[in-house]
Formats: C-alpha cells, sequence, structure tokens
C-alpha cells in the first residue's frame, strides 16, 4: 500500500494532440485537486503583429495541423468582421462543407484513435467486452483503426476539391472561397459523402445515421446496441461512465457553420438548466494561473507576454477563459446542447460527464453527415463564390467558429495597414484553462475532481477516459 | 539476440498477399523514379533485410506532418510503413501513455542501437532553456540529443524540423530552432512543406528502408527526387503563366477559366516541391487547383517574406529543365560575391555524399 495521500505527474498523455502533464493530488483513492499544465508554447500572437492581416489567414491554421481549417475559418471571419466582408452565399456554403468534413473527421479520429484504445488496454482483461476491444482498437492495429483511417483518408477528398490540400488549407476567405467547383466536383463529393455513410453505417453505427441522430433520452441511447457506438455504450454501462467526470455544467457555443440564413447551430449558452443569449464581451482572460504577464482582459485588448521567470503561483502557459467571470465547458456536446437537441439536453440536465461527452461527439458525427449532403447537394457550380472584398482598414474584428473541440474566437487588431493585435482563445483553452484570480479551477480540473486510482495506478484509467473525453487539443490551447 | 523480421515476414503476418507485395513494389519503383528493373531489386531487399526501426519524435509543431502521413494513397503503404513497420515509437498513436511510453522509447533506442532512423516532427525551441516544449518533463532538446545519438540517421520531417516553420517567425519568441543547428553529428534528410505530400513521406521513408540509405539530396539536404523541380514548371496552368493570361480577383472570369495565379501571389515560381505532379489528399488536388496560390512551404523562410498574397517579385526566367542546383549555379556566376557561397554549398553537397556513403557501409 502506499500513502493515502500522494501526488502523482500524469504525463506525457500520448494520443493526444500536442503535449499535456497533469498533476494529481490523490487522497483516499480518489482524486483531491487537479492542475492541468499545458508545457508547449510557440508565440503565434506574437508573430503575427507587424505582419500583412491576410496572412493570419495563412499562419494562424498552422497552430494545428487537425483542426486547420477551424483557424482559417476563424481568422477570415475576423478580417471579414474587420472589413464589413459578406460571403457569396455559395462561398459560405462551400466553406461549410469544408469545416464539416474536417470536423466529422477529427470526431471519428477522436473516437477511434485516441479515445476507444484506452478499454483494450490489459487492466480491463477479463471484463466481457475486453477480447472485442482489443480487436477493434488495440493502437495504430485494431481493426477498427484501419478503417477508419481509409475511410477518412477518402472523406478527405472533399477537402483536396474544394480546398487543394489537407492539412493547411488555403481556400476560405473572409468573402467566399477560391474555388467554384464545377457540377464534376459536385457529383464527386456527393460521391464521397456517400462512400463515408456507408462506413459510419457498417461500422460505426451499424444502422441508418438518422436512427442515431433521432435518439431523444439517455434511455434511448443506452439501448443502441449496433456497431461501435454499441461497443462503446456497452462498455460505458460497465464502467459506469455517465457519472465519471462532470463538468461545471455550463456550455458555451459560438453557433456553428455561418451560412447565408444563419448558423446552421444555434449560438448561445446553456447554464442553470436553461439557454440563455452569448454576450461574448463579457469573456476575459485571467492570468493569474499562466506563465504570462499583464492583467485580466478581454481578448480584443488582451496581450501575451510570457513570463520568462515562470513565477507561481502560476503553472501553465495556458491563459484561463470565463465567460462573466465563469468557467464554461465547449465541444460538440456544448454544441448540441445549445442548439436544443433532445438527447443532448437530458444528456445536460443529468450531469453531463464522459459518457455525455462521447455521446455528444457521436451524435455530432451522424448530424454532421446529414448536413453536408444536404449542403453538397445545394452546391450550385454556376452562382458565385466569392464577393467583392472590401480593403483592409484599421480597426478590429471578431472571428467566432466551432472548431470540433468547441468555440474558437480569433480577435484582430489593424493599426497602419499592419496587425496590431491578434489574440485567440481555443477550445482547449475553455476546458483545459487553470485556476483564474478566485482559485476556480477549469472545467477539466473540476471534472477530475473524484475520480478514482487504484494504489498501484501511476497513470490512472479514470484520469486518461476523463482527459480524453474533452479531446484535448493541446497545440490549439496555448498557440 | 535473435534475428529480426524482415519487411515481407511484417507483411505476410498483415496477410498481404504475394500479388499486392510485387504492386507495392513497382508502384514504390516508380514514385522513387526508378525504373523497373529496380523492381525485383526492391523485392529482394523487403525479402531478405531485416525491418528497420523507427522512432517518431514531435517537438514544437502542429501534428499536421503526422497527419498527412496516414492518409497515403496506397494501402499497403499505410498499413506497412505506418503501423508495421516505422513507428516503434510514435508520440501521437501509440498506446502507452506515462511513464510506460517514456519506457517504451528507452527500450526502443537501447534495442536497435545505432540501427533505428529518427524522424523528428517539429523542432527545439532553444530559448529559456528550451522550457516552451517541455515532455516528460524534460525540455525535448534534451529528449532530441538523447534519441539522436544512437540513430543511424535523422529524417527532419516537414518546415518545423527542416526550417522552423511559422513558429520562428519574427520575432521567433520561443527561438524555435531547425533539427541541422542542434544535431550536427548525423545525416540529415529534410522533407520540408508544411505539411509535406503524403507519397513523398512514404516514398523517402521506403528508400531508406529498402536500400538501407539516404536519397540522393540536393544543396539544401532535400531528397532531389522530390525537390528537384519548381511547382511551376509541371504547373497545369503554366501555360497561361506563358500567354500572359493571369487571374486579376478572386472568382474572377480568368479564375473561373483557369489562368494563372501569379498575380495574386502565387509563390509556385519560386519554390521547388512535388505538388503539382503528386498532388495531395490521395493524388486529388493542390492548392492552386484550388484557385489559391502556392505560400511555398517547403522553402526555407517562407513565412518571413513579406506577404503571402505578394507577387513574387524575384522570379528567375529558367526553362523547365533547370533544378534547384542549376538555378544556384547560375545565379552564383551572376553575382560575383556568391560564388565563394556556391563552392561552400558544393562542399556541402559533397559532404552529404559522403554521410550516404558511410550510412550505407555501417549498416
Amino acid at each position: 500500500m502506499t500513502d493515502p495521500t500522494r501526488t502523482l505527474l500524469v504525463g506525457p498523455f500520448n494520443r493526444v494532440e500536442g503535449d499535456l502533464e497533469i498533476r494529481l493530488e490523490v487522497e483516499d483513492g480518489q482524486v483531491r485537486a487537479a492542475y492541468a499544465n499545458s508545457p508547449l508554447f510557440r508565440g503565434f500572437e506574437r508573430m503575427l503583429v507587424g505582419k500583412d492581416p491576410r496572412d493570419a489567414m495563412t499562419i494562424t491554421p498552422r497552430i494545428c495541423g487537425i483542426c486547420s481549417i477551424s483557424q482559417s475559418a476563424a481568422a477570415a471571419a475576423a478580417l471579414g468582421s474587420l472589413t464589413g466582408a459578406h460571403p457569396a452565399p455559395q462561398g459560405a456554403l462551400a466553406a461549410a462543407i469544408l469545416h464539416g468534413v474536417e470536423n466529422l473527421a477529427d470526431h471519428v479520429t477522436h473516437f477511434n484513435l485516441f479515445f476507444m484504445p484506452d478499454f483494450a488496454r490489459p487492466a480491463y482483461a477479463g471484463r466481457d467486452w475486453h477480447d472485442t476491444a482489443v480487436a477493434r482498437f488495440t493502437a495504430a492495429q485494431g481493426s477498427a483503426i484501419r478503417a477508419t483511417v481509409e475511410a477518412r483518408a477518402k472523406l478527405f477528398h472533399i477537402v483536396g476539391l474544394l480546398g487543394g490540400k489537407w492539412p493547411h488549407t488555403l481556400a476560405i476567405q473572409p468573402a467566399g472561397v477560391t474555388r467554384a467547383p464545377s457540377a464534376r466536383d459536385r457529383q464527386r463529393i456527393r460521391l464521397s459523402l456517400a462512400g463515408f455513410r456507408r462506413h459510419l453505417e457498417d461500422v460505426l453505427f451499424g444502422a441508418p445515421i438518422e436512427a442515431f441522430a433521432g435518439l431523444k433520452s439517455l434511455d434511448a441511447l443506452m439501448g443502441w446496441s449496433t456497431g461501435d457506438a454499441g461497443l462503446f455504450l456497452r462498455i460505458a454501462a460497465d464502467l459506469e461512465l455517465d457519472g465519471l467526470g462532470r463538468g461545471p455544467g455550463r456550455y458555451l457555443s459560438f453557433g456553428a457553420y455561418p451560412l447565408a440564413e444563419g448558423r446552421a447551430m444555434a449560438e448561445g449558452i446553456w447554464a442553470e438548466g436553461r439557454h440563455q443569449p452569448l454576450d461574448t464581451a463579457a469573456i476575459t482572460e485571467d492570468l493569474t494561473h499562466a506563465w504570462m504577464l499583464g492583467r485580466a482582459a478581454h481578448p480584443a485588448h488582451g496581450v501575451t507576454e510570457p513570463d520568462m521567470e515562470m513565477t507561481e503561483p502560476a503553472y501553465s502557459w495556458c491563459k484561463a477563459p470565463r465567460l462573466g467571470g465563469r468557467t464554461m465547458e465547449v465541444g460538440a456536446l456544448a454544441r448540441a446542447v445549445v442548439d436544443g437537441h433532445p438527447l443532448a439536453l437530458d444528456l445536460a440536465a443529468r450531469g453531463g460527464g464522459v459518457l455525455a461527452r462521447i455521446a455528444g461527439r457521436l451524435l455530432e458525427i451522424a448530424r454532421t453527415q446529414v448536413l453536408l449532403e444536404e449542403w453538397a447537394a445545394a452546391l450550385d457550380p454556376g452562382a458565385p463564390f466569392m464577393a467583392d472584398m472590401p480593403p483592409i482598414r484599421d480597426g478590429s474584428g471578431e472571428g467566432l467558429v466551432e472548431a470540433a473541440r468547441g468555440a474558437l474566437g480569433h480577435w484582430i487588431r489593424v493599426e497602419g495597414g499592419r496587425i496590431a493585435g491578434y489574440q485567440i482563445v481555443a477550445p482547449t483553452t475553455w476546458n483545459f484553462s487553470p485556476r483564474d484570480a478566485e482559485g476556480t479551477p477549469g472545467p477539466v480540473e473540476a471534472a477530475l475532481v473524484g475520480a478514482p486510482v487504484r494504489p498501484d495506478e501511476d497513470t490512472p484509467l479514470a484520469v486518461q477516459h476523463i482527459v480524453r473525453s474533452f479531446d484535448p487539443c493541446m497545440v490549439c490551447t496555448v498557440h | 539476440m535473435k534475428p529480426r523480421e524482415t519487411f515481407y515476414d511484417v507483411m505476410r503476418r498483415q496477410g498481404i498477399t504475394r500479388r499486392s507485395f510485387m504492386k507495392y513494389c513497382s508502384l514504390t519503383a516508380s514514385a522513387l523514379g526508378l525504373g523497373p528493373a529496380f523492381v525485383p531489386k526492391i523485392a529482394h531487399a523487403m525479402e531478405t533485410k531485416p525491418r528497420t526501426p523507427v522512432i517518431w519524435l514531435h517537438g514544437l509543431e502542429c501534428t499536421c506532418c503526422s497527419e498527412s502521413f496516414i492518409r497515403s494513397a496506397h494501402p499497403l503503404v499505410k498499413d506497412v510503413v505506418l503501423s508495421m513497420i516505422s513507428l516503434d515509437y510514435d508520440d501521437t498513436l501509440m498506446a502507452a501513455a506515462g511513464h510506460a511510453a517514456e519506457r517504451a522509447l528507452e527500450e526502443t533506442i537501447e534495442q536497435y542501437r545505432g540501427n533505428y532512423i529518427l524522424a523528428v516532427e517539429g523542432n527545439p525551441p532553444l530559448n529559456e532553456d528550451g522550457m516552451f516544449c517541455i515532455t516528460g518533463g524534460k525540455p525535448f532538446v534534451e529528449k532530441l540529443r538523447h534519441a539522436a545519438k544512437d540513430a543511424k540517421a535523422i529524417i527532419s520531417w516537414g518546415a518545423c524540423a527542416s526550417y522552423g516553420c511559422v513558429q520562428a517567425a519574427y520575432p521567433n519568441p520561443t527561438q524555435a530552432t531547425p533539427v541541422h543547428k542542434v544535431i550536427t553529428d548525423k545525416p540529415i534528410i529534410k522533407v520540408p512543406g508544411c505539411p509535406p505530400i503524403a507519397e513523398v513521406m512514404t516514398g523517402v521513408i521506403t528508400y531508406m528502408l529498402t536500400f538501407d540509405r539516404l536519397p540522393e539530396l540536393d544543396r539544401q539536404g532535400r531528397p532531389a527526387m522530390f525537390y528537384g523541380q519548381r511547382i511551376h514548371d509541371k504547373c497545369y496552368r503554366r501555360p497561361h503563366f506563358d500567354a500572359g493570361q493571369f487571374v486579376e480577383a478572386w472568382d474572377d472570369e480568368n479564375a473561373r477559366k483557369g489562368y494563372c495565379l501569379y498575380k495574386m501571389g502565387c509563390k509556385g515560381p519560386t519554390t521547388y516541391n512535388a505538388c503539382s505532379t503528386i498532388r495531395w489528399n490521395e493524388g486529388v488536388s493542390f492548392p492552386i487547383q484550388s484557385g489559391h496560390g502556392c505560400i511555398g512551404c517547403s522553402e526555407d523562410g517562407f513565412w518571413d517574406q513579406g506577404s503571402f498574397y505578394d507577387r513574387v517579385t524575384d522570379l528567375t526566367q529558367f526553362g523547365v529543365e533547370s533544378n534547384a542546383d542549376k538555378i544556384g549555379m547560375t545565379a552564383a556566376a551572376g553575382v560575383g560575391g556568391a560564388v565563394a557561397l556556391h563552392a561552400a554549398v558544393s562542399a556541402l553537397k559533397a559532404a552529404q555524399r559522403k554521410t550516404q556513403n558511410d550510412v550505407s557501409e555501417e549498416a
């Protein structure tokens, strides 16, 4: 037996995007307090200063190799807000297709390559689902992983057609997209989507995706038995993942996919059990526990000045974003809750947690596939895909999008035709933020409290499940 | 020590048929620009040589290289190179976490001392003793040095490892530094691009695994077979450039006609890469085909060359038969002061050839 009170340093995590280290204080076999450290800093916000504002669309995507379209969409939106550019309706549609494909691919990757392999670990040997989990999800060789990598590569043909290349696609601009797809492109996009639907229905859901998208309650969800989703739900029931890793119970979404007729998924927040409007002016980034100099500020006025002394009590490069002073959880679950999907609302009402986050992602996979098919059918090759672009002028702009992992905001300030300030608040900055001036822990830090830790564990499984349920993207977090 | 498996053993174990294997060999040969005579050579090498282990480390980066890599066109390439052969240790894809992962790295280094290839994605930031990129409690630069010490050769994946990439953009807050400036005593092959094309990555790694040496490099240390020509040279819009037909604004009439993007800031005329021939996402397209200019992501310093939307002004008019070395030579002849520089560059190239030979002798 080890000491009932001990400190554990968990990391590197691997199978997360970027580096992450979490310090745990463990007491009586449970996590008493958690401290999330994002140990990677590059300083993108500082490099952007002095550059041509348009270059943000090329530089910011390189923050992250798996959500680069989200970053490029946010940069284009910030420039659009600065200049008053309105995308051509078909351009917005093509941009939504590009972005939707990336989000869809990210969710599928997370489920198969990052999250599920933990259930193939020897520690779960003897569970009645373990042999299946090993065959399907052993890291880098399970049969589900191979099928996913293959299907995902084919899905990305769509980004190839509309955006030239992925990762680091260049096509999205403030007034539309650079590529006007031909009728032949549209047909190929629809064929690629049909292929991906087959993959989802054969492998992930084992049934029509509309059936999964139509689930209305946790009880109905737990009755789903087919496909790898069914395997996950069996595991979740056995390991009681619904009670594990509860978040703050407050959800934020900027609203996904801005189209001519409005955002395809609603913007807003959900807190105290109800919908509330979103006021982005209430966002601040607190620096008391980040290795950053300066005071808490709205991102339009924020600075990024690393503290080379790494002075305590700071313990992370990550700033602590708060909305009206409170922590918010962001991600696929948050999006569906704010959008008012009955299943997501039921999951949120019951307290959220690991099961709810994974279910929220599966739900969004199904819904995004359907949306993409509608959008592809609505492409009109004869219409303009780029509207007139007003000239860049001095002032400020706010670009709000929804990346796979949640709300992503870019705030740009231009003076003398050059970037004078640029601040980025990424989804994982919200979820993996350190403590703030009040000492309130960030969402993942709070979610880890109470997680069981067995005496022989130094990389506790419950902690892995909770951390990965948020699908952290650490390179975006600090950037 | 028990004999190591050959590549072919690994493939057989994965249930890959002989026919499929031979197809892979011929595809590899053609991807590498080798004639049909090399197909049996590749096959023979893969049947008889022990598989070469690869350790894949991630420093200051965005993982776009890995993302590109796992989308290679030929499924065998993915299966064989990615999951079966190469990744004895990989941060992003492996099962282990925490101390178990650190142990796996140590064991791989120990077991294959002097025989493994170290693939590096991203680079080490050197400012403030490397504290901007900490993995396992230590600065990444230490992990890199440690893993490099017993490596046979190093692959610098992407613009980050090769040149620094955007994170080294002015003022380079973390002093992000390319691998070859930190590791100076090992043969290093640079595979730049942000990210590099998947087929270029698998092509390079397959060549190294098959022939047990570095492919021929250009004077910047890039494999000549993939970085020997400008994107402009093989661009399908090149005839419009020659005819003076240009896109003047996004999605204008000329854009719909597929005219040249030079005036929109395309860096194709000064960028050496295979985008216009191999293309992206399993050969579907490449940035110029999407109506956006090339940003020159496989060139050193592309991130600090003025705006990506500014027109290239230092365009040299050479025929398609020129390569980076020839242009370097001509430019050097034209500028007196640069001659010494070019001599130094040539010496470097000779040194690289020597290191290639060293690698094959050691094996």
